[in-house]
């Protein structure tokens, strides 16, 4: 039985991260929009919900932890997954006690993603 | 799921707290019988091993710094590694103080309510704590700040303290995430790296990161390329390491340190 796929948004302010992880996310069928800004990925996020949302923590204007938030209360059953090459104890339990469905810390491999995004896939679809 | 350590400055009130947390939300224990599979496994003395636990080397003692060191590592890494297997309460084996930055490890400190010594007693027990940990770890153990949870039996009674332990540890920040479980796994490695070098060698410090190892040591100049060598062979034969890099301090007073 084919599942119908995935829309992932991925929003990092460097332009690297979205170029990398979306053709490696792409590749399993999911549709990916990448975003270098927060406010814009919001304002796409306002339009249409996604099933998945991948942010970074530290970014101008808006951080990660508040896309986590305005995220989540606009789409409870939307799975928020926090990357960030700042990683600590504090923001990783402020991120989860906020809400996100897990924290990778930077550099990863796109297939540690892909796992993270295979068990939310499995929540969403449960 | 999550990990809880439990730490007191009294052992038996240590124990029993973490037997019954362990009890109330069907989790392992962890706690010293597994000293013995540690002698068996890294083929030392159980007897030496649970000394070190609690006195530091000295002079007048018949265990000398770094056979200290190696036996406090073994139990490290044998910790350490049981505790990846998640769901567990853990106590009386140090783990607070080496098993840092790991966000889904609830650490916790009971304060004993313990009536049967006197102020000065527990001063001073208290203080032997304080040298150990220093010793062992540079990690002043009685500094309550480094603990998520603090309970002092003086206020609240055991039954009361382990259903606030169950409620914590309930939290949504205390619960595995990936990011945890790599922090674990790196910290499980370099003490499987430290154990191994520690065998032979001292003054080793080491870190991991996705199966990448750096090692900081100390030698003269004339045992520099020596120690090197060999501690990329040792690192490198453990599993899980993909890459070992070694940094040289020079050993000023020209002593050879393995």
């Amino acid at each position: 039985m084919n599942e119908q796929p995935l829309k992932i948004m991925v929003i990092d302010d460097e332009n690297i991260v979205g170029k990398r992880l979306k053709p490696a996310l792409e590749k399993t069928g999911d549709i990916v929009e990448a975003f270098e800004e927060g406010e814009t990925a919001l304002a796409r996020f306002a339009q249409e919900p996604f099933d998945i949302v991948v942010t970074d923590i530290r970014m101008e204007k808006i951080d990660g932890i508040e896309i986590l938030e305005r995220i989540l209360a606009k789409s409870q059953r939307t799975k928020v997954i926090i990357i960030t090459g700042y990683a600590t104890v504090e923001i990783a339990r402020e991120a989860l006690s906020k809400g996100a469905f897990d924290f990778i810390a930077k550099p990863f491999k796109p297939s540690d993603l892909r796992q993270i995004i295979e068990r939310a896939s499995k929540e969403l679809r449960s | 799921m999550s990990i809880i350590i439990i730490a007191s400055d009294t052992a038996e009130i240590e124990h029993s707290i973490a037997q019954k947390v362990a009890a109330a939300m069907d989790y392992q224990l962890l706690d010293r019988r597994i000293l013995e599979d540690t002698a068996k496994k890294y083929q030392i003395d159980p007897g030496k091993l649970a000394d070190a636990m609690k006195t530091t080397p000295s002079l007048f003692k018949s265990l000398s710094s770094g056979q200290w060191r190696y036996l406090l590592a073994c139990v490290e890494a044998h910790v350490l590694d049981r505790l990846l297997a998640d769901k567990i309460v853990c106590c009386g084996l140090s783990a607070h103080l080496y098993v840092t930055g790991v966000s889904h490890a609830l650490n916790v400190r009971i304060l004993s309510g313990d009536d049967s010594q006197s102020e000065k007693e527990r001063e001073n027990r208290l203080q032997q704590r304080k040298k150990w940990s220093m010793a062992a770890y540079n990690e002043d153990e009685t500094e309550l700040s480094r603990y998520d949870l603090v309970i002092n039996l003086d206020q609240i009674d055991p039954a009361e303290a382990v259903k606030t332990i169950t409620g914590a540890a309930g939290y949504r920040k205390f619960q595995v995430m990936t990011y945890s479980m790599k922090c674990l796994s790196d910290l499980a490695l370099a003490a499987r790296v430290n154990v191994a070098l520690l065998k032979t060698m001292t003054d080793i410090s080491v870190q991991a990161r996705d199966g990448s190892v750096i090692v900081s040591t100390k030698a003269g100049n004339r045992q520099k390329r020596k120690k090197v060598e060999t501690i990329k062979e040792l690192a490198g034969k453990v599993e899980g390491v993909r890459y070992v890099e070694v940094h040289v301090k020079k050993n000023l007073l020209g002593v050879t340190t393995g």
